[in-house]
């Protein structure tokens, strides 16, 4: 039990200031002044002010995390009692792999896990895609976790439907290891726990998540988890990818931190954009995983996809947006950086059944139901 | 804020003078946000150092206390102070419960009094993300320790929680028995900076006595001429919950006003008895360990043990409840040498076998299951089940998870092997404590400096106040009168069978012996298993006895009898005697439709209450329809056997079924 649990869990959940600006600060605190996050929360108040450059807002936050320490307390030992492990990002148990990744940017403060540690410090691979895939993406699936297992690599997926799915069932039938990274809080997978309990027990399985360990499913936490997906592997393939959604965002994101991610090159007749990531920089790979470096996908089969991406991409961003709160249109605009006209914007929203015309001044849009119903395996 | 200052405030608000020193020290530590270890007799005034430093705080001082009645004393007397106090227990309705919780969120109470097992509960844990909580403070600290007297496993936690809690944040904890090596056991669980502030443990004001004697006749005999004549009133501590009753059945059988009571008891019952106790409703209580805790009685003037403890520590703790105004109060234990039989079997036979717990491992790595599952699983009685989960839990092999409601045991990923060692060790421990405990029984020297002693405390003191240093000893005389007194006595009590319930038409019966106490089981083994023919007569003279105390001249529709197991007729025929001599019909077609393993094969009460499940069957139904029914049985285990038949007979129309069995075994099984 790391008897600074408390002290972990809130700086992990500060109210809005992002892994970059915490790891900033533990970077300053453990790694630079040699302070153990105790002693840096009995620091005062102008100590993080003048050494640590903390501005009076980001005081308060820390001061109310600080009053929060005793209630923490409670929940960790809950977690404790439970049997689930809290990984400091300073901890020698935390992933390499992940941090490597992942960096001081993106990389969360703290792991929730329960299972055998051990598998974080295995070679890994990601296989991700559709929630829908079809039953060719599905055998590539199997097919991929199937190598993996028997080179002793560790199957990283996110415990969602279709490719997910597969990638886990694919990694135990093959008596191999896998990664299950929660698109929710860790102490609300109790039926998951249940289901896998055998495997956990016999050290195959290992169930992380980064979020408050008391939260739901959320579509959120599900786009916020495919990173850490990612980040826990050393190879990412895509089984399938439509040219919007968790899959599209992740990979293009991935590459983005130029990731290596290996896709699956489609038939001539499938309707997907695996080419299309592979012509933004994904390498293509057969079935049973090698590369095929001299692979061109055909312009046309790309550009069915590619005329109307942006638009698309665009419209995903906005209604994911408006899933998280009520904006007005200018805030839409600057917050997504778009290219559009406020008139087009506007016209696009009024055309979406499911978004919502909230009547203050200026006019402010929302989704009808931004609490989308959960879609996990055991639902 | 000086001495001074808080004694204005200790004036005004609990109406007390002034601190003691110690006592003032521990606040000083508390109100600095320090963490402190207190050992203080009973009676020193505990409670103060953390009840005061609580009006002062901000937030909510919540006191993991296992002591329920304690609870109930403190919140009624803090409250009384005007100090909005409040408790969280199993006596309480959930209800009650989720109303002081959500209380508590709101800030609403000052001092909240919790059972360590809360702990577990969900609802409590959500409310501690909301609690303003100022300090924590742990009762009866000694719980932490299996060195200790009274190890209890939902400690752990709290243990757990303390180490988790920030800096800054004050908690205390408290016992008033603790030997060195359990000081230093709860030092080393609490973490660094810990202070210990440990007080002398000397009580001058009680009178201790040590009667040897022969028998269990002598210790009856001696109570009989006796407990009328000790001052006030007290508690009688016997070994074993029949014992209990038999010992208040004896002093009934007297007519000297006493009552039983055990942990068994509903909580109603338990209150009516604490507060008749405080009231010195009788001249004493009669009880197992369960007794006597925490209860806010100061003029406890004797108390008396017919069974050796394990160990000095539990004999301290257990006296400790006598005496808290400081005013003379009598300490006896009887001594039989056959008496160290029972804690050595406990000590001995306590642990289950190993091959037990690879059970227990082995089913629990297959799959998580819950205590019933497992029960069914293993076939392991509950109280087998429950020592081997504590230790596994100690050995971080299983943990305990909340799945929903229901709480499932699960194996820990990478867990050591099991080690045989530990509980060793403990054993040698507890062998060594009973032992320190027979020499106790037979020094020549002060028993108070022996006891003072044995816990630490390095006193200098010069005693007089037990039957080695100055008081007379005490021995026993039996007289013919008390003999013939104590034979009608055992002639008269027949143990009831608890069967009665709402939703049959059963009522409580009676059985002619317990199994291990008399004569009784060794006639029913030879007839039962060395071929000893029928049940000997006065087996049957008993019995008829048994049923005419507690029946009376009741009349029974029809006498039906369990069917056996194995070809035999030993109750059938005993049966037919019976209903010769009552003179009420008897049937045979009480019948089994399947067939049934023995019972006795079965550890827990769950499987055996499945092996009969739907086994009997009566081939003439319109004969029970309306009647009443007495059922004649040899042994009275966990009475899975009779409750199946009652409940089938009752759905089949009877309207009275009493059980009426030859002998009750002892202890059974706790389902």
């Amino acid at each position: 039990m790391n008897k600074e649990s408390a002290y972990w869990i809130a700086l992990a959940h500060l109210p809005r200031w992002g892994h970059l600006k915490i790891n900033n600060l533990i970077i300053k605190f453990y790694h630079e002044n040699k302070l153990s996050i105790e002693d840096f929360f009995q620091l005062s108040e102008n100590d993080w002010k003048n050494q640590y450059g903390i501005e009076y807002k980001e005081v308060e936050d820390l001061k109310r995390a600080k009053s929060e320490l005793a209630n923490n307390a409670f929940l960790a030992e809950s977690l404790n009692n439970e049997g689930y492990e809290l990984i400091p990002i300073i901890s020698p148990e935390y992933s390499k792999t992940l941090k490597d990744n992942l960096k001081a940017a993106h990389a969360p403060a703290l792991l929730y896990v329960k299972g055998n540690k051990q598998i974080m410090k295995e070679k890994s691979i990601a296989i991700v895609g559709s929630r829908n895939a079809t039953d060719k993406s599905l055998e590539f699936t199997d097919n991929i976790a199937k190598l993996a297992s028997k080179e002793y690599k560790v199957v990283v997926s996110g415990f969602a439907k279709g490719v997910d799915k597969q990638a886990l069932d694919s990694a135990i039938n093959y008596k191999g290891q896998s990664i299950i990274v929660l698109p929710q809080g860790i102490m609300t997978f109790g039926s998951g726990f249940k289901k896998y309990y055998k495997q956990i027990v016999d050290g195959d399985v290992l169930v992380l998540s980064t979020f408050f360990p008391k939260a739901p499913w959320k579509a959120e936490l599900a786009m916020a988890r495919n990173p850490i997906i990612y980040g826990l592997a050393s190879e990412i393939y895509v089984a399938e990818s439509s040219d919007k959604g968790g899959t599209w965002s992740g990979v293009v994101d991935g590459l983005r931190k130029n990731r290596k991610i290996y896709v699956r090159k489609p038939d001539a007749n499938e309707n997907n954009a695996n080419n299309l990531l592979i012509q933004k920089g994904a390498i293509a790979v057969d079935f049973n995983g090698n590369s095929l470096l001299n692979y061109k996908p055909l312009l046309t089969e790309v550009n069915k996809l590619s005329l109307n991406e942006p638009t698309v991409n665009y419209e995903i961003k906005i209604l994911d947006l408006l899933k998280t709160g009520e904006y007005a249109v200018k805030e839409i605009i600057k917050k997504l950086l778009l290219t559009w006209s406020e008139k087009k914007l506007r016209e696009f929203l009024k055309s979406k059944k499911e978004v919502e015309t909230i009547n203050k001044k200026p006019l402010r849009y929302t989704m009808k139901d931004s609490t989308i119903k959960q879609r996990s395996l055991f639902d | 804020m000086t001495r001074q200052e808080a004694e204005v405030i200790l004036q005004r608000t609990f109406k007390l003078n002034q601190f003691y020193d110690e006592q003032w020290t521990t606040i000083e530590k508390i109100l600095k946000g320090e963490r402190v270890l207190l050992i203080e007799k009973t009676g020193f005034g505990k409670s103060l150092c953390f009840q005061f430093p609580a009006i002062l705080h901000k937030g909510t001082t919540v006191i993991f206390s296992p002591l329920i009645a304690l609870m109930r004393d403190q919140v009624k007397k803090l409250n009384s102070l005007g100090i909005s106090t409040k408790c969280v227990n199993s006596e309480q309705t959930p209800e009650e419960n989720s109303q002081i919780i959500s209380e508590a969120k709101e800030g609403k109470i000052k001092i909240l009094y919790i059972a360590p097992e809360r702990q577990e509960n969900s609802e409590w844990i959500e409310a501690t993300r909301h609690l303003n909580l100022s300090m924590v403070v742990v009762d009866e600290a000694h719980c932490i320790s299996v060195w200790g007297h009274d190890f209890r496993p939902a400690f752990r936690r709290i243990i757990n929680l303390v180490n988790l809690l920030p800096i800054g944040l004050p908690v205390l904890a408290t016992t008033a028995t603790a030997t060195k090596k359990v000081e230093a056991d709860i030092a080393q669980q609490m973490g660094s900076n810990l202070t210990i502030i440990r007080g002398n443990l000397m009580r001058d004001n009680f009178k201790l006595f040590v009667i040897k004697v022969n028998s269990e006749d002598e210790k009856l005999i001696w109570l009989g001429q006796n407990l009328e004549k000790l001052p006030g009133s007290g508690v009688l501590y016997t070994g074993t919950r029949v014992d209990t009753e038999i010992y208040s059945k004896w002093f009934e059988f007297l007519k000297i006003p006493s009552t039983g009571y055990n942990a068994g008891l509903d909580p109603e019952s338990r209150i009516a008895i604490e507060n008749g106790l405080i009231n010195n409703q009788w001249k004493c209580v009669i009880s197992t360990n369960a007794l006597g805790m925490g209860i806010d009685k100061p003029d406890i003037r004797f108390i008396i043990h017919t069974q050796i403890p394990q160990s000095p520590i539990h004999y301290y703790q257990e006296i400790g409840r006598a005496g808290r105004d400081n005013q003379t109060s009598y300490i006896i234990l009887f001594y039989n040498p056959e008496d160290k039989k029972l804690p050595e079997a406990f000590i001995e036979g306590g642990r289950p076998a190993i091959s037990k717990y690879e059970k227990v491992i082995t089913a629990v790595k297959n799959e998580m299951l819950g205590e019933r599952d497992l029960m069914k699983r293993t076939n392991l009685k509950q109280t087998q089940i429950r020592v081997i989960k504590a230790d596994l839990m100690e050995q971080k092999i299983i943990r305990e998870v909340t799945v929903g409601r229901s709480k499932k045991f699960e194996y820990i990923t990478g867990a050591p092997q099991l080690n045989t060692k530990a509980f060793e060790e403990l054993r040698a421990s507890k062998t060594r404590d009973l032992d320190k405990m027979i020499e106790y029984v037979e020094t020549n020297q002060s028993r108070m400096k022996y006891l003072c002693d044995y816990l630490g405390d390095s006193s200098t003191h010069s005693f007089t106040n037990c039957d080695n240093t100055g008081l007379k000893k005490i021995t026993v005389s039996v007289n013919d009168e008390w003999a013939q007194k104590l034979q009608a006595f055992r002639e008269d009590y027949f143990p009831v069978i608890e069967v009665e319930t709402r939703e049959t038409s059963l009522i409580n019966g009676v059985a002619a012996s317990y199994y291990g106490v008399s004569n009784v089981g060794g006639a029913l083994h030879r007839s039962k298993y060395e071929n000893g023919g029928d049940f000997p007569d006065f087996l049957l003279r008993l019995i008829l006895k048994a049923y005419r105390k507690k029946f009376g001249q009741e009349k029974f529709d029809l006498i039906l009898y369990v069917p056996p197991t194995k070809s035999g007729e030993l109750v059938k025929n005993f049966a037919v005697k019976v209903s010769q001599v009552l003179k009420f019909p008897i049937s045979h077609n009480l019948v089994k439709q399947r067939t049934t393993s023995e019972q006795k094969v079965f550890e827990n009460g769950y499987l055996k209450s499945d092996n009969v499940k739907d086994a009997f069957l009566i081939r003439t139904p319109d004969e029970v329809r309306g009647k009443s029914i007495l059922l004649i049985d040899d042994i009275f285990d966990s009475g899975a056997t009779i409750k199946e038949i009652g409940r089938y007979l009752s759905n089949l129309g009877a309207i009275k079924i009493a059980p009426l069995v030859i002998a009750r075994t002892v202890g059974g099984d706790l389902v």
